[in-house]
């Protein structure tokens, strides 16, 4: 096709959107792995205020073999479906190199082996630093006027569906689109301005100290054990954007993109182009 | 020179996710340590003991109240003072005080009782509803007239681990003097028994589970905790948690 700007050099990423992007992709890695280790001290999920094993929605357990208690199975039940989840989840690796009935395994945990206060002592660092580098990015994003080529317009809309199917190869060509491409748009604006608004949030709401001052917060997401099922929610939701865009970014030209965030400079291909 | 860049940035985050043990080792010690712990300063500057802990009704309380913890104290001091009914009981509030206390379970009760339904909050992330009742810790306090120099609260307990330290807590007085901050009495309209700390505990719905100390024995007024156990203001403190736990 002949897009007459295929092949340009732009420059796409301030050093400030650089910058803070490779920082929360730090902090968010620390936080996913400190708050498994959190989670492990209390290994399942209420939907309610104050902990009610009548509405677990999620256990991660273990279960000794009466006939031979070495043999440990490791169990994971999700809304009353009970799945075998030995090595993976409830008895798994220790972080020691032996093994132990614990809910994720040491390798996924920060400490690796259990510790719930150094854990901590990782997530509320973090969370910090998560928070610095998303306020950053999003100043530096609305000074520059990079933001409106993101975020995802009402006349962006009409244009998703085309996009994905041009995705699924049913459409020979992708809608017209500037800088980003619709279904791009709806994720970054979606990540951006809902899940780790939400994110940081469901975690403060969890913690009795802002309970006291912002009461009515906790109790519209529906009570402590609530904040820290939406607060782990959001993390899996948050990890099934993170495993997309590592799909994208490999699909789409990985040298191309990952030097985009790395210099700034991002060199166009078909189909693509510059603004909202 | 970018793609060493590049490669040099994914060893970094290999190794962060691939061997967390000796990362931990190396980063969790030494002055890096100290910047993961100087957030709790922040912390607590900007969430202090600000607001009160939500009000919850008669009809949230957990009836079967969970405990957590150590065990109902082992000491033979504990032991026989709760054979008889705590009478011989004192609760002895003294250091950096002009008028030291020794107050009898009688002479508490004589108090302002305040009935509060709350949420406890425990730091491995669990949670349940007691109704307390108790005096407010800023009375008793006022009761020893502290003295000027006077910034913390020590509480000693009655429990130890197996190793045979002492659990121990402390409060600085802006967070002893919450309205909120219980020297709870009675769980779920009872006396305390003695797995939920009889006869006194501390109760502070705005700060996690640890701080609300069981089986206090003493409280001393002091100007730093440094002296008082480990060091660190607290039996768990000294294991690496949160002074300020209200996060």
């Amino acid at each position: 096709m002949g897009n007459p700007v295929t092949g340009k050099r732009v420059y796409r990423h301030s050093i400030a959107a650089r910058a803070s992007h490779w920082l929360w992709t730090l902090a968010m890695l620390v936080l996913v792995m400190s708050g498994l280790q959190i989670f492990n001290a209390a290994p399942y999920l209420d939907a309610s205020d104050k902990s009610n094993p009548a509405k677990r929605v999620l256990i991660i357990g273990a279960s000794e073999s009466a006939a031979d208690p070495q043999r440990v199975t490791g169990l994971t039940k999700i809304l009353g479906h009970t799945f075998t989840t030995t090595g993976a989840l409830g008895y798994t690796d220790d972080g020691m190199g032996g093994k132990a009935e614990r809910a994720f395994p040491g390798w996924a945990t920060l400490p690796g082996e259990q510790d719930l206060a150094d854990g901590r002592r990782w997530h509320l660092f973090f969370g910090w630093i998560l928070t610095l580098a998303i306020v950053v990015y999003l100043v530096a994003g609305a000074v520059r006027k990079d933001l409106r080529d993101l975020v995802l317009r009402p006349s962006d809309v009409p244009k998703l569906l085309p996009m994905q199917l041009y995705y699924l190869r049913l459409r020979k060509e992708p809608p017209p689109h500037g800088t980003y491409n619709p279904l791009q748009k709806a994720a970054y604006t979606v990540v951006l301005f809902v899940f780790v608004p939400l994110i940081i949030v469901t975690g403060l709401a969890l913690s009795p100290g802002i309970d006291a001052i912002a009461s009515p917060l906790t109790a519209l997401l529906g009570g402590r054990q609530f904040a820290r099922l939406w607060h782990f929610s959001l993390m899996v939701l948050l990890i099934g954007y993170f495993l997309t865009h590592m799909v994208l970014v490999f699909a789409t030209g990985p040298w191309n993109n990952i030097r985009s965030m790395i210099t700034g400079f991002y060199i166009l291909g078909d189909h693509e182009g510059v603004g909202p | 020179m970018k793609r060493r860049l590049f490669i040099a940035s994914s060893l970094g985050v290999l190794g962060l996710t691939g061997c967390t043990t000796s990362f931990k080792d190396a980063l969790t010690q030494g002055p890096f340590r100290n910047v993961l712990t100087s957030v709790e300063n922040l912390n607590h500057a900007v969430i202090g003991t600000r607001g009160s802990a939500r009000l919850y009704t008669e009809a949230d309380v957990d009836r079967d109240f969970r405990t957590n913890g150590l065990d109902t104290p082992s000491d033979s001091t504990y032991a026989g003072l709760a054979k008889d009914g705590w009478s011989r009981y004192k609760l002895v509030v003294d250091g950096l005080a002009d008028h030291p206390q020794a107050l009898s379970l009688a002479a508490l009760r004589a108090l302002p009782l305040q009935t509060q339904i709350t949420r406890h909050d425990c730091v491995e992330g669990w949670s349940a509803i007691g109704k307390w009742r108790g005096v407010r810790l800023a009375d008793v306090l006022a009761m020893a007239r502290p003295k000027a120099g006077a910034r913390y609260a020590i509480f000693s307990c009655f429990d130890r681990d197996e190793q045979g330290t002492y659990y121990y807590e402390s409060l600085d007085l802006t967070q002893a003097a919450h309205p909120q901050t219980l020297l709870a009495l009675d769980l779920n309209d009872a006396p305390l028994d003695n797995d939920h700390g009889a006869p006194v505990r501390l109760r502070i719905p705005t700060q996690l589970g640890y701080k609300s100390a069981k089986w206090v024995s003493r409280i001393e007024l002091a100007s730093t905790f440094a002296g008082a156990g480990g060091g660190k203001g607290g039996y768990w403190e000294d294991q690496g948690y949160e002074w300020y736990a209200g996060i």
